[in-house]
C-alpha cells in the first residue's frame, strides 16, 4: 500500500504526462488528423457519459433524456454566440428575433448559460417526473428529449432556433486545448461531488431507496439535485458539441445519441467515472477510427472479403455492444474507480477477496484483480 | 423508577392499518417511555413490522395517531375508497390528516433497523454508517463538493469510526457490506441506525439468525447502548430469551390486535399469549 | 369542416389508430409478462417492412404469399431476439434487460442501414390494396378501410385465445405472478415465446398495413411509430390489451385531427405530452392496476 504522499506525487506525474500527450498531439499532428478528432470528440463524449453516469450509475435513476439536455445546451450556446455579423446570413429564411439580433456573447458565457438553461429545464420537469417508477421514469425522460427535439424545430421558434434549417456559423474552439480544459474541470467537479457527503447520499439512493429514506435522506430533494447537476453538465457537453461541429440542426441530438452514451456508460461500468472516461475514448476511437476498415471493401490474395462495405463498422460495433451487455455487464471498471493501490495490485497479479469500498484517496477503490 | 413518572416518548393511539380488505394492524394502543426497552412480540404475520412501518412513515395509517414526545406527528382517518371499506374501530375519532415522509421522522429522532436487513450492499461498511450522518449535514451541495466543509466531514468520519469500534466492525471498515457474515451485517444495521443520533430506536428482529452466545451478547449490548446513548428502545423479536431478558414491558400482537401487555413474567403466564404462541427457542 | 371531410378524417384516424393498436399490443404483452419495455419492437416493425420488400421485389412473390412469409420471418426475428438478448438476462436487475433491449434496437437500426442502405427503399405497391374506394361520399383507399376491421378481428381473436385456450390461461397466470406460475409447472419459456409470437405477428400485420399506403421504408422508420405505440400502451394501462387498443385508437385519432387542424408539426409533441400527463396523473393508465411494494 503506497503512502498518501507517494500517491499524490504519482497523480501529479500522471496528470502532467496526460497534459504532455495532449500537448504533443496538438503540436505535432495536423489539424485534421484522426487522433485529434478522437481526442476532441472523445472528451465531449466523456463529459456527457460521466454526467449520465452520475444519474444512472450513481443515483440509480435510469434516464434516457441526455440528448434532450444536450440539445438545450447546444442551442442555447449557438443562439447566443453566433457573431452578430453572420446572423442575417444564418437566419436568411425567417429573420432573427429582434431580441437576439445584436446579441453575441463570448464563448465562456455561452458555455455557462448552456449548462444553466439545461439545468433549469431539468428543474422544471424534474419535480413531476422523478416521482415515477424506474421504467416509467426512463420513458418520461425519453419523451421529454423527443419533445425538445420537436419543439426546437417547430415554426413558432423559427426566429430563434431557425427551425429545421438549424444554426451554422457557430464559433469553434478558441484553441485546441479548449475542450480538454472544459471537460477536465467539469469531470473534476463531478468527481469531487461524488466524494462528498451528497455523492454518498446519491449512492445510498441507488443501493436502497427505502433504507436511504430511513436514514434521513430526503429522496425527492436529492434525486432532483442529481438530475439538475447531471443536466447542467450534459448541457455544457451539448454546447461543446456545437462548437465542435460548428453547426447544429434538430436532428443532431436524436434518441440514438442517448443510446450511444448509455452504451458507453455500460461498457465503462455503471458507477465508475474512470470507466466512463476510458470507455468514451475507446468507443470513439473504435467507431471513428479503428473499425473504419470494415467499411471499405478489402481484397486479400485476389479474393474479395465478404461483408465489408459501408455500414459494416456500425454493425460490428453494435454486436460488440450486445456482447458487453450480455456477458460483461460490469463493464471495464464495474463500480470501481482508478486508484494507485488498485493498479499496483493489478500489476502484481494479486487478487483480493474483499473489494474495498470508496476511500478518501485519489478516486477510490480497487480494480478487481 | 415507576412507569408513570417517566415521560412518554412514543404513543400510538387507535392505530389501524388496512390494506385493501385486509386489516394488518387493528386499533393498537401502545406507548414507550423514556429510557425503556419495550418488546413487541407475536406470531409471524401478526403485523409487527407493519407497526414499525407506520411509526416510521413508510405507510400512512388508515386510522389513528402517533405521537412523539407528546406531540402528534402522524394522524389520519379513513378517506376515499377506504371510507366504505374500513373495517376497524374508532372511525370517527380522528379528524386531521398529518403525514410525514420517513426521512422527516428519522430527523425527529426515530431510527430503525429492518427485518430483512437493508444495507447499502455494494458500499463499504464505513460508508454505510457514514451515509447515516448525511441527514444532519449543514453544508450545502456546493460547499460539500468544493470541500469547504472539511471540518464537518472530519467530524462525521470520526463519529463513524467510533460507532464501528463500538460494534466491533472496525477491522471490516473497508469491506463491502454484503461480504460480512450475517451476524456482523446485523451489527452494521444497528450501527447505521445509531449514527442518526436517535432518541427512539426501533429494532426489527435484531437477534435473528444468532446463536445463543451471540444473542446473549446482543442482550447486554442493547442494555448498554440504551444507557450510553440515552435511548428508548422498541424491539420486535422472536428469540424469547432476548425478549424476556432485556425488555421491561412487552406488547403481544396476534392477527394485528393487541392480546396482552405487561411485564415479561405477566406475559409469559398469560393464557391468551400461550395459546396464540409462545416462541420456540 | 363538412361532414364528409370529418368522416374522412375519422376513418383515417381509426385506420392509423388501428395500426398503432396492433403494435401497442406487442409492447403491452411483453411488459405484462417480462416487465420489460421492448425498445426493439418498433425496429422489428421496421425490419418486417424490409422483409416484405425483399419477398415481393427481390423474389417476385405475389403479395398474398409474401404476407405469410413476412409474418413468419418477423416472428422468427422476434423469437430469436428473445432467446438471445432477453432470456439470459431474466434474473438480472431490471436495468440490464432494458439496456439489452436498447442494444437490440441499436443493432437492428445499424443492421438495416448496412443491409439496405440508409436511403429510403421503395415499398412495393399492391394495386388491389391501394385502390380508391367510395363509401357514400367518403373516398379512401381499400387498405385504409380494412385496417380497423383487421385490427378488431385480430384483437378479438387474441382475447379469445387468452380466455379460452390453455396457453392463454398460462399467459394470464404468468402476467399476474411470474414466480408462482413457474412453481405451478407452467412452462415459462413457451409462454414467453408465445407472447413474442403474437406480438410480432401483429407487428408484421401492422407493418404491412402501415407501409402499403406509403412510398418507402428507411432504417429509422420504426423509431417514432414505435415510441408512439409505446405511449399508446402506457396510456391504456401497460399490461392491459384492451387498454393498448384503446390507447392506439385515441392517439391515432388525435394525431389525425391535430394534423387536420393545421398543426401537423405538433401532432407528435401532443403524443409525448399525453405520455407525460398520463405518467404524472395516472401512471397505471386507463385500465392498469396499482401495485404496492412490501417493505
Amino acid at each position: 500500500m503506497m503512502t498518501k504522499k507517494s500517491k499524490r506525487i504519482c497523480t501529479v506525474i500522471a496528470l502532467a504526462a496526460l497534459a504532455g500527450v495532449i500537448f504533443c498531439i496538438g503540436e505535432f499532428t495536423s489539424t485534421s488528423s484522426m487522433l485529434r478528432t478522437v481526442l476532441q470528440l472523445g472528451s465531449i463524449y466523456a463529459l456527457v457519459a460521466v454526467s449520465m453516469n452520475l444519474l444512472n450509475g450513481f443515483t440509480g435513476l435510469f434516464s434516457l433524456g441526455q440528448a434532450g439536455f444536450m440539445a438545450v445546451g447546444a442551442y442555447t450556446f449557438a443562439v447566443l454566440t453566433i457573431p452578430v455579423a453572420y446572423k442575417p446570413g444564418v437566419y436568411y429564411l425567417y429573420g432573427v428575433a429582434d431580441a437576439l439580433a445584436g446579441v453575441s456573447l463570448p464563448n465562456w458565457a455561452g458555455l455557462l448559460l448552456a449548462g444553466v438553461l439545461a439545468s433549469l429545464f431539468a428543474a422544471v420537469i424534474g419535480a413531476p417526473v422523478l416521482r415515477l417508477k424506474s421504467d416509467y421514469f426512463a420513458i418520461a425522460t425519453l419523451g421529454f428529449a423527443e419533445i425538445v427535439r420537436i419543439v426546437v424545430a417547430s415554426s413558432p421558434l423559427n426566429r430563434v432556433t431557425n427551425g429545421s434549417l438549424g444554426l451554422n456559423s457557430v464559433p469553434g474552439y478558441g484553441s485546441y486545448y479548449t475542450p480538454f480544459f472544459v471537460v477536465f474541470i467539469c469531470i473534476a467537479i463531478m468527481v469531487m461531488l461524488m466524494r462528498s457527503s451528497y455523492g454518498r447520499a446519491f449512492k445510498a439512493i441507488r443501493e436502497d431507496e427505502i433504507a436511504a429514506e430511513a436514514m434521513g435522506i430526503n429522496l425527492a430533494k436529492h434525486k432532483q439535485m442529481a438530475f439538475v447537476i447531471s443536466s447542467f453538465f450534459a448541457g455544457i457537453g451539448g454546447a461543446l458539441m456545437a462548437m465542435y461541429l460548428r453547426a447544429i440542426t434538430p436532428t443532431t441530438f436524436p434518441v440514438l445519441l442517448t443510446y450511444n452514451i448509455l452504451l458507453i456508460v455500460v461498457i465503462g461500468g455503471m458507477g465508475s467515472i474512470t470507466g466512463s472516461v476510458i470507455a468514451a475514448f475507446l468507443v470513439t476511437a473504435a467507431k471513428e477510427w479503428w473499425l473504419r476498415f470494415l467499411d471499405v471493401p478489402m481484397v486479400i490474395g485476389g479474393f474479395q472479403v465478404p461483408l465489408l462495405r459501408t455500414g459494416f463498422r456500425m454493425v460490428v460495433f453494435s454486436i460488440i455492444l450486445m456482447l458487453v451487455v450480455l456477458f460483461w455487464r460490469r463493464g471495464i471498471m464495474g463500480q470501481n474507480e482508478f486508484s494507485w493501490d488498485g493498479l499496483c495490485r493489478l500489476l502484481r497479479g494479486e487478487r483480493r477477496k474483499k473489494r474495498p469500498g470508496s476511500k478518501n484517496s485519489v478516486g477510490g477503490g480497487a480494480v478487481n484483480g | 423508577m415507576a412507569k408513570d413518572m417517566r415521560e412518554n416518548v412514543l404513543r400510538l393511539s387507535d392505530v389501524t392499518m388496512q390494506f385493501g380488505g385486509v386489516v394488518a394492524v387493528n386499533n393498537l394502543n401502545m406507548e414507550v417511555n423514556r429510557g425503556e426497552i419495550v418488546g413487541l412480540i407475536g406470531p409471524n404475520g401478526a403485523g409487527k413490522t407493519t407497526v414499525f412501518n407506520v411509526i416510521t412513515g413508510v405507510y400512512a395509517p388508515t386510522n389513528g395517531a402517533v405521537a412523539l414526545n407528546e406531540k402528534t406527528i402522524l394522524e389520519n382517518f379513513p378517506q376515499g375508497k377506504m371510507k366504505t371499506m374500513y373495517k376497524g374501530e374508532n372511525a370517527g375519532k380522528y379528524g386531521k390528516v398529518q403525514l410525514l415522509s420517513p426521512d422527516k421522522i428519522t430527523k425527529m429522532g426515530v431510527a430503525r433497523t429492518f427485518q430483512n436487513i437493508r444495507l447499502f450492499k455494494e458500499l463499504s461498511v464505513f460508508e454505510n454508517v457514514l451515509i447515516a450522518k448525511h441527514m444532519n449535514i449543514k453544508a450545502n451541495v456546493f460547499s460539500a463538493t468544493f470541500m469547504l466543509n472539511h471540518r464537518e466531514e472530519k467530524q462525521m468520519q470520526e463519529e463513524t469510526m467510533e460507532l464501528l469500534k463500538l460494534l466491533d466492525l472496525e477491522k471490516n471498515k473497508d469491506d463491502v457490506a454484503t461480504s460480512l457474515p450475517y451476524g456482523k451485517q446485523r451489527h452494521l444495521e444497528i450501527a447505521r441506525a445509531l449514527a442518526t443520533k436517535p432518541q427512539l430506536l426501533l429494532l426489527d428482529e435484531p437477534a435473528a439468525g444468532m446463536n445463543p452466545q451471540e444473542s446473549d451478547d446482543l442482550m447486554h449490548f442493547i442494555g448498554s447502548i440504551r444507557d450510553d446513548f440515552s435511548l428508548s428502545i422498541l424491539m420486535i423479536e422472536h428469540h424469547m430469551q432476548v425478549v424476556m431478558g432485556v425488555c421491561e414491558r412487552i406488547y403481544v400482537l396476534d392477527y394485528g390486535a393487541l392480546i396482552a401487555e405487561g411485564t415479561p413474567s405477566e406475559v409469559q403466564n398469560n393464557p391468551k399469549v400461550i395459546e396464540a404462541y409462545l416462541g420456540v427457542d | 369542416m363538412s361532414i364528409t371531410v370529418f368522416l374522412q378524417y375519422c376513418l383515417a384516424g381509426i385506420s392509423i389508430g388501428g395500426i398503432y393498436a396492433l403494435i401497442a399490443i406487442g409492447y403491452t404483452m411483453v411488459y405484462g409478462i417480462l416487465r420489460l419495455i421492448n425498445f426493439a419492437h418498433g425496429d422489428i416493425f421496421m425490419m418486417s417492412a424490409y422483409f416484405m420488400i425483399f419477398a415481393m421485389v427481390n423474389f417476385m412473390i405475389p403479395w398474398y404469399i409474401s404476407a405469410v412469409i413476412v409474418i413468419v420471418s418477423t416472428v422468427a426475428l422476434g423469437v430469436i431476439i428473445e432467446k438471445v438478448a432477453y432470456k439470459p438476462l431474466r434474473n438480472a436487475p431490471r436495468m440490464s434487460i432494458m439496456i439489452s433491449a436498447i442494444g437490440v434496437s441499436y443493432l437492428l437500426q445499424n443492421l438495416a442501414t448496412y443491409l439496405f442502405s440508409a436511403l429510403p427503399k421503395p415499398y412495393p405497391d399492391i394495386p388491389v390494396l391501394n385502390k380508391t374506394i367510395y363509401l357514400g361520399e367518403v373516398s379512401t383507399s381499400l387498405v385504409t378501410f380494412i385496417t380497423p376491421i383487421i385490427t378488431i378481428a385480430a384483437v378479438a381473436g387474441l382475447l379469445a385465445l387468452l380466455k379460452y385456450t390453455k396457453i392463454g390461461m398460462a399467459m394470464r397466470a404468468v402476467a399476474k405472478d411470474f414466480e408462482t406460475a413457474q412453481l405451478m409447472g407452467i412452462k415459462i419459456n413457451s409462454v414467453i415465446s408465445m407472447t413474442f409470437v403474437i406480438g410480432c405477428s401483429l407487428a408484421a400485420v401492422g407493418s404491412m398495413l402501415y407501409f402499403t399506403p406509403r412510398p418507402s421504408v428507411f432504417p429509422l422508420a420504426g423509431s417514432l411509430p414505435g415510441l408512439k405505440c409505446f405511449v399508446a400502451a402506457v396510456f391504456g394501462g401497460i399490461g392491459s390489451i384492451p387498454g393498448a387498443v384503446l390507447g392506439g385508437f385515441i392517439i391515432g385519432l388525435s394525431e389525425t385531427f391535430i394534423k387536420a387542424a393545421g398543426y401537423s408539426e405538433f401532432s407528435d409533441v401532443f403524443t409525448f405530452i399525453l405520455l407525460i400527463v398520463v405518467l404524472m396523473f395516472k401512471p397505471t393508465g386507463l385500465f392498469g392496476e396499482n401495485m404496492t411494494e412490501k417493505v
